[in-house]
């Protein structure tokens, strides 16, 4: 285990400044934030001085060389945009998105694995093909499109839900969230559906799947011939086994959701970081856009790193690669 | 029974009271946010919108960009070199100090100064030599040399509490904490992505404001932000798509604000070089003469351009069609420059009189996501050209972000371009987009054709130094006439904004594109 922690480690500071290179190279070779921010009026003389301030006048290496620099010493540049710190931007958005992400994550493994296990149980029964169908509209609605048919239905023309905005925070245990005050839950269900749409469609599949698989297996029809019950072999063998792919891709589906929220995030209003970095790139903050991705990646690195964790947990035969 | 009607009685007068409340608070939809509440940080439109409110400058404009006096009630031109502004008297601070001649000396001494400022307003205050104070509401200016517009200059820099800002940072006026202006509104806070909230300000010195709370909430979407205001979730929104007027207007319940903006959109041509890497003959190879030096081939291309179908079938009606930079209303715009008629048949003799009877090839640029509807009228202009003879080899449309920085590198041949005219007269946009780009003399700095003609430069320069106002302005008049005959560029439409709002907000729709709570009544 500890073998393993370490090597995970080595790697990830490797991934973290390959993805600094290329990331500044790439953010860097595309136009020019000066046009991007001056005014229309301004005059020559101003756009000098806006030049020399951002640092702009200076050769790329040089720029990356102090970007670089800096970045070891824990400080990720400052916004064009906005003249604050990079990390302070974005973690003062990073709540937002959380919130957002763990309430449709939430939803989605609530409904998504109880549908799958009946869909799977029964399969080919007229509540499956009813449970599997519904499951490709989850699949299929463009997430943008979606968005405006929930805002149409449920704010314009019945008037139940806000369209926009994350409203009033709650206070819990110092915390701050939308989750916390009825004002706060009412803006966060439509967004929280529209970003779970997919992922719900998704876990239902791959449960049923789990368990048309898992169920014809020896282990399963010795439970059975040991005489336990139903109900103790689906919810405890059967999900214990099928939960195995369903990690490894929530896992990933949570990296994703988090960082591109985006789409969700822009027609909700929604003040997350998702909208930060298309903002960001939109208006060519450099900075930000770096600093933004190499959190995400730091982020993935984690996730992918409780990932690993948990099959150990889950599976006993898999073992985080200390005996090699 | 008696519970229930109690219960019923009690929702009732919950709901009235919340509605009553509402009454009196107003709720915006915006689609643009602020990056700062320090309002010398930036002064492009987004953050003007809320620092126009919360801060006063010595000028305020109207609707059409016209001046009138704010925070200064008079200036006199002494002599060439000297000015004298006299401040309105009995302004107070929303801290409760009174607005005096250190504060607006201080203002515009730390507009030069703002740290890491993107857009700064140093141009503003560039004139300025020394300022002293003559008492406490008059201020003595000397400029480094004679400057007749020296008024609408520093005319437009936000006026700050030197207590409050002396020693502030940035992240103290985005708390609020240094945020203490002179405003029809005080700032309450800022949450960014999100909302910013003001209250009104009752010591005001202008018009007493219909509004007791303002929310200003930041919907970039324009689907989501009309859906926001069908839902009732806001009072007014900005930047309407012009798609949605129509359907907006039909809605009982709502109105549409609009005008035509001082914003120019037109296609800018590679007047400059000898050759020209996006114009080729009819085969496609480069060619040797750049057919865009010739001011005949300018005037065809113009004539070929049906302004008003596009206007009317791409834009919705929301646009006008230009002939010159500014719209009329505005001081500079003369009302005998038309925009060029669509007359195909005469183009096309004037381009085989020009020897191109062929015509040539050539390739637009544009870009997709500046303005409504960049890319749609490009296609539009490649297809009136193509009908006019030309043969268009594309219509290129980029990402704005990537987009400029290769139309200032000058990598195009005809490129489509906006500029917004904020100031109030059409001196500065002339300046900027038309005469020689030149750093030491500050001019040209969005000449990006690099077009160049020493006699409109000289006419400028003469109208830039006519301290008579009446008389600037016809020598403006003459100037604009003069270049626009020469089609340095081709105007196509100004662009026409939208405000939209419930029945009970009126708005002032107004050619600046500012969006703000001084701008909006509460019919009684």
């Amino acid at each position: 285990m500890t073998v393993f922690v370490i090597r995970r480690l080595m790697q990830s500071m490797a991934v973290l400044l390959v993805t600094a290179f290329v990331v500044f190279l790439g953010v860097y070779a595309i136009g020019d934030p000066v046009e991007m921010l001056i005014s229309p009026d301004a005059s020559p003389a101003e756009r000098a001085q806006v030049i020399a301030s951002l640092g702009l006048d200076q050769p790329l290496w040089q720029q990356f060389f102090t970007f670089a620099w800096n970045a070891i010493h824990g400080d990720l540049g400052r916004s064009f945009v906005f003249n604050r710190p990079t990390i302070s931007l974005i973690f003062e958005r990073l709540p937002a998105t959380l919130e957002l992400t763990f309430t449709a994550l939430v939803i989605a493994l609530a409904i998504g694995i109880p549908l799958g296990l009946i869909s799977g149980l029964k399969p080919n029964s007229k509540t499956d093909e009813a449970i599997m169908t519904g499951s490709i509209l989850g699949f299929s609605l463009p997430s943008f499109w979606q968005g405006m048919m929930l805002i149409m239905i449920f704010s314009v023309w019945l008037g139940w839900l806000p369209s926009t905005g994350r409203g009033e925070l709650g206070s819990f245990l110092g915390l701050q969230s939308s989750l916390f005050s009825i004002d706060g839950l009412t803006h966060l269900i439509l967004p929280a559906v529209n970003l779970c749409l997919f992922k719900l469609a998704l876990v239902i599949r791959l449960t049923r799947t789990g368990v048309r698989e898992t169920m014809p297996l020896d282990f399963v029809k010795f439970a059975r011939a040991k005489g336990i019950s139903e109900r103790r072999i689906v919810f405890v063998h059967v999900l214990k086994n099928i939960l195995i792919p369903l990690i490894t891709v929530i896992g990933m589906e949570l990296g994703s959701m988090l960082a591109f929220a985006v789409v969700t995030e822009t027609i909700f209003a929604w003040p997350g970081i998702g909208k930060l970095l298309i903002d960001s790139i939109m208006r060519l903050d450099r900075p930000v856009v770096v600093a933004y991705l190499l959190v995400i990646v730091s982020l993935f690195i984690l996730i992918n790193f409780v990932v690993d964790i948990l099959y150990s947990l889950i599976d006993p035969r898999v073992r985080l690669g200390d005996a090699q | 029974m008696v519970r229930k009607s109690f219960f019923l009685a009690t929702a009732a007068s919950l709901l009235l009271a919340v509605t009553a409340a509402n009454a009196a608070n107003l709720i915006v939809g915006s689609s643009t946010e602020p990056s700062s509440i320090d309002p010398q940080f930036s002064r492009t439109g987004n953050n003007q919108n809320i620092a126009m409110q919360v801060f006063d400058r010595l000028l305020e404009t109207d609707t059409t960009i016209g001046i009138h006096p704010a925070l200064a009630v008079s200036w006199t031109n002494i002599d060439p070199l000297t000015w004298h502004v006299k401040l309105r008297e009995g302004v107070k601070f929303h801290d409760g100090s009174p607005l005096t001649a250190e504060d607006v000396m201080f203002s515009l001494t730390r507009a030069k100064n703002i740290p890491n400022s993107p857009a700064p307003f140093s141009g503003n205050v560039a004139s300025i030599d020394s300022m002293k104070a003559l008492d406490d509401l008059t201020i003595e200016f000397k400029t480094k040399k004679p400057t007749p517009d020296f008024i609408e200059q520093v005319g437009f820099v936000y006026i700050v509490s030197k207590k409050a800002a002396e020693t502030a940072t940035i992240e103290d006026f985005n708390s609020g904490k240094a945020a203490i202006g002179t405003g029809a509104y005080k700032f309450t806070s800022w949450t960014p992505g999100d909302n910013v909230t003001l209250t009104r300000n009752d010591a005001f010195w202008g018009k007493a404001q219909d509004f007791d709370k303002v929310t200003i909430k930041f919907i970039s979407n324009d689907a989501s932000r009309v859906a926001a205001l069908r839902s009732g979730s806001v009072d007014l929104i900005d930047a309407v798509p012009p798609g949605d007027v129509k359907t907006i207007t039909a809605t009982s319940g709502l109105q549409v604000y609009s005008i035509p903006s001082a914003r120019l959109i037109y296609l800018a041509l590679d007047t400059a070089r000898d050759q020209s890497p996006f114009v080729t003959d009819k085969a496609g190879k480069p060619l040797e003469k750049n057919p865009l030096k010739d001011k005949k081939v300018r005037v065809a291309l113009s004539q070929l351009i049906n302004r008003q179908l596009i206007i009317d079938r791409i834009l919705d009606g929301s646009g006008e069609a230009a002939g010159q930079l500014v719209p009329g209303g505005v001081a500079g715009n003369d009302e005998s420059i038309e925009a060029a008629a669509y007359k195909p048949e005469e183009a096309k003799k004037a381009l085989a009189d020009a020897g191109y009877p062929e015509g040539f090839g050539i390739t637009l640029h544009t870009s997709n996501d500046r303005f409504p509807g960049d890319s749609e009228v490009a296609q539009a202009l490649g297809q009136m050209f193509a009908r006019g003879g030309l043969k268009v080899n594309g219509v290129v449309a980029q990402p704005y972000n990537v987009y400029t920085k290769a139309a200032s590198a000058q990598e195009f041949s005809a490129f489509i371009f906006s500029l917004g005219n904020s100031t109030p007269t059409s001196a500065t946009g002339l300046r900027n987009l038309l005469m020689t780009n030149n750093k030491e003399a500050g001019t040209g700095s969005f000449n990006r054709t690099r077009y160049s003609d020493p006699v409109f430069d000289g006419m400028m320069n003469e109208a830039m130094a006519e301290f008579d106002p009446e008389q600037r302005i016809q020598l403006l008049q003459q100037a604009t006439k003069y270049v626009f005959a020469d089609m340095p560029v081709l105007p196509l439409y100004w662009q026409k904004v939208h405000w939209a709002g419930k029945a009970n907000i009126t708005y002032d729709a107004n050619m600046t594109e500012d969006t703000s709570a001084t701008l909006a009544k509460l019919v009684k």
